[in-house]
């Protein structure tokens, strides 16, 4: 008989999920928009269920990750943190990763990965700075949908350099930008390398390896890729599930804690 | 008394330093105010007065003190400031302002200010010497030391006695000696002193009165003392900064299992390593106190190159059966941040893993550091 596990991972801007049988094949999965504090988790969880025909009922354990890990109570067996969960996502997707970056809604994780499991890890501080939540700052400024940065980044013909300290000041400078009518799609791509600058300098700390995999929604942006690629000089792979890979993780490590509980 | 009753009873004096201050004020007592940190608090005793620590509050944001300080003076000095000026604790006699840091000695003027400016309290500025170890530091030292005697016998109305000093150095020795237990005895047994309780036990040894505190301590300790040996099953760490002490965010230790073997925090182990001698000239004793510390960030060390402090840190991890450290780093903190590179190297190379969470006392949400301190401990748990 099968074993069904619930990975849920409650992020600050997006709540997904994913269904596992027997800790191999995806069953089910859902992105909900919205996420912690929301009804985005709610709302996810009845999603992934209705997309495999399943109940809660029917999942052997579930596992919440990611930063409303906690508000699941009642309907999540345990929680890990979503280190931990991209992490063990990652080394699923790719077996041989050493170095996982994910840039979050409002922080940026780089984990140093052997033998498939978390030997290491740094995290930002409290700083906006070279985080998702900074690109939708800077998006919001320009008129544009987060998710457009990476298409006009592409059609950028000049890099403009953009403050990698802050992100409040970083704004200005956008807006300074505008003001001087430099097109939009210059400023995007500083905007870009302004988030690798930042986003290298913590990910260096724990020392770069191949293969280096970047998750989470921000991985989506092609633009924030290759500058990440060139500041740090090693190639980036990401996954067509690069949002779900906490989820993905929760679901794994959901899995192992089922067959404990069988034995 | 149970082990939990005590605990809150230490968590009472340790979260209401103004109750404590009120009820010495009720009884006629005088009382003295002391930053940090290594200042000869024993001095204060010897006067016949209560010295109180002043190392910031977890419950108050910078509103007043901002009149006086610049942006990046730490939140221990500018909330210790800001319970000068809300009412908290201005009761005080008198505060001492040692200048250890870079931020104390220009803030020992802004206290200097701030109290005369609004005819608070008299402050008495204390400066440590940086070579504390030759004849000349040593004489610097008791020099400083007996401004600061002189200062609180203005305070207290009569002469602090050489025979005053001696007893109260013993005082000083037992309470430390309590505390070094305690210590021990805590990273022993953590299923019976959390890390939040561990923190309020040592946190109310700054507010009550010595004898009465170390009485209390070593009662507790005995209990400790006695229990079966520990089957904790979750993970060690070694703690390291200048104050860790929220409850809050120690809590988030305990909800994960993660223990505190020991620490290098100032506010807890680091000022209570070194002993005075007992006998002989009680200043030379005092002063051969603070030239006996080692070890620590704020203090300078001749072989410095030799990246003494970051091996013993590391030894301490090693001696302790902690598996890594946790670095608690005080926002705008200049010493522990250059220091930190040192620590690293030599974490690094005796391979303990850490991390290094930045904290200040304004916080109120930790959501960032539980991710991390539970990934910590997967980490530590493979």
């Amino acid at each position: 008989m099968s074993i069904y596990t619930l990975g849920i991972d409650v992020g600050s801007t997006a709540s997904k999920c994913i269904m596992l049988q027997d800790g191999r094949e995806i069953v089910s999965k859902s992105l909900i928009d919205v996420g912690a504090g929301t009804s985005g988790p709610a709302r996810a969880i009845e999603a992934v269920l209705a997309g495999a025909g399943m109940t809660r009922e029917d999942m052997t354990f579930t596992l919440a990750t990611g930063y409303g890990r906690n508000s699941l109570e009642g309907i999540a067996d345990a929680q890990m943190s979503e280190l931990s969960c991209h992490a063990k996502g990652a080394a699923f997707l790719y077996p041989d990763v050493r170095t996982v970056i994910d840039i979050g809604g409002q922080d940026v994780k780089a984990m140093h990965i052997e033998n498939g499991a978390m030997v290491n890890f740094q995290m930002n501080d409290k700083c906006a700075a070279g985080t998702g939540r900074f690109l939708d700052v800077m998006a919001r400024v320009l008129e544009v949908r987060t998710d457009e940065l990476g298409t006009l980044a592409a059609q950028s013909t000049k890099r403009v350099a953009i403050s990698s300290t802050c992100t409040v000041f970083a704004e200005s400078e956008v807006i300074s930008q505008l003001a001087q009518g430099t097109d939009k799609r210059d400023i995007i791509k500083g905007i870009h390398y302004s988030v690798a600058n930042r986003v290298s300098g913590l990910v260096n700390r724990i020392g770069v390896q191949d293969r280096v995999v970047m998750t989470g929604g921000v991985a989506q942006n092609k633009g924030i890729v290759s500058a990440l690629e060139e500041s740090l000089g090693h190639i980036i792979y990401t996954s067509p599930l690069t949002q779900y890979v906490g989820a993905l993780g929760a679901a794994l490590f959901a899995y192992q804690k089922a067959l404990k509980m069988k034995q | 008394m149970s082990l939990e009753n005590t605990f809150k009873e230490f968590q009472a004096v340790a979260y209401n330093p103004k109750k404590c201050l009120n009820e010495y004020k009720a009884a006629g007592k005088k009382v003295i105010g002391v930053l940090p940190y290594y200042a000869p608090e024993e001095l204060v005793y010897a006067a016949g007065m209560v010295p109180m620590g002043m190392w910031g509050s977890n419950n108050k944001n910078i509103g007043l003190a901002k009149e006086y300080c610049a942006t990046f003076y730490c939140t221990i000095a500018q909330l210790a400031l800001e319970m000068l000026l809300d009412g908290t604790m201005d009761q005080l006699d008198g505060i001492i302002t040692p200048t250890i840091c870079d931020t104390l000695r220009p803030m020992s003027q802004n206290f200097r200010v701030a109290m005369a400016k609004l005819h608070k309290m008299p402050t008495i500025f204390l400066a440590h010497p940086q070579y504390r170890r030759p004849a000349f530091g040593l004489q610097f030292t008791i020099d400083q030391y007996n401004n600061v005697r002189h200062e609180l016998e203005a305070i207290c109305g009569h002469e602090i006695g050489e025979e005053a000093i001696r007893d109260a150095i013993k005082v000083y020795n037992k309470y430390r000696q309590a505390r070094r237990e305690f210590v021990k005895l805590a990273g022993e047994h953590p299923e019976a002193v959390s890390a939040v309780n561990r923190s309020a036990v040592l946190k109310a040894g700054y507010f009550m009165e010595k004898p009465a505190y170390t009485e209390k301590l070593e009662a507790l300790n005995k209990e400790l003392a006695a229990l079966p040996a520990s089957n904790w099953n979750g993970v060690k760490i070694v703690t390291s900064g200048i104050i860790c002490d929220n409850p809050v965010l120690l809590k988030i230790l305990d909800d994960n299992n993660i223990a505190i073997a020991t620490d290098d925090v100032a506010h807890e182990s680091r000022c209570i390593r070194v002993d005075a001698d007992e006998t002989g000239d009680p200043m030379m004793a005092l002063a051969k106190q603070f030239a006996n510390e080692d070890y620590d960030v704020l203090l300078y060390d001749e072989a410095s190159n030799q990246n003494r402090r970051g091996e013993f840190v590391a030894n301490l991890v090693k001696e302790s059966g902690a598996k890594g450290l946790v670095l608690f780093m005080q926002q705008f903190c200049d010493p522990e941040e250059m220091e930190y590179p040192y620590l690293k190297k030599a974490l690094d190379a005796a391979q303990i893993p850490h991390i290094k969470l930045g904290i200040d006392q304004q916080m109120r949400d930790f959501g960032q550091a539980a991710t991390a301190l539970q990934a910590f401990a997967d980490v530590l748990s493979l």
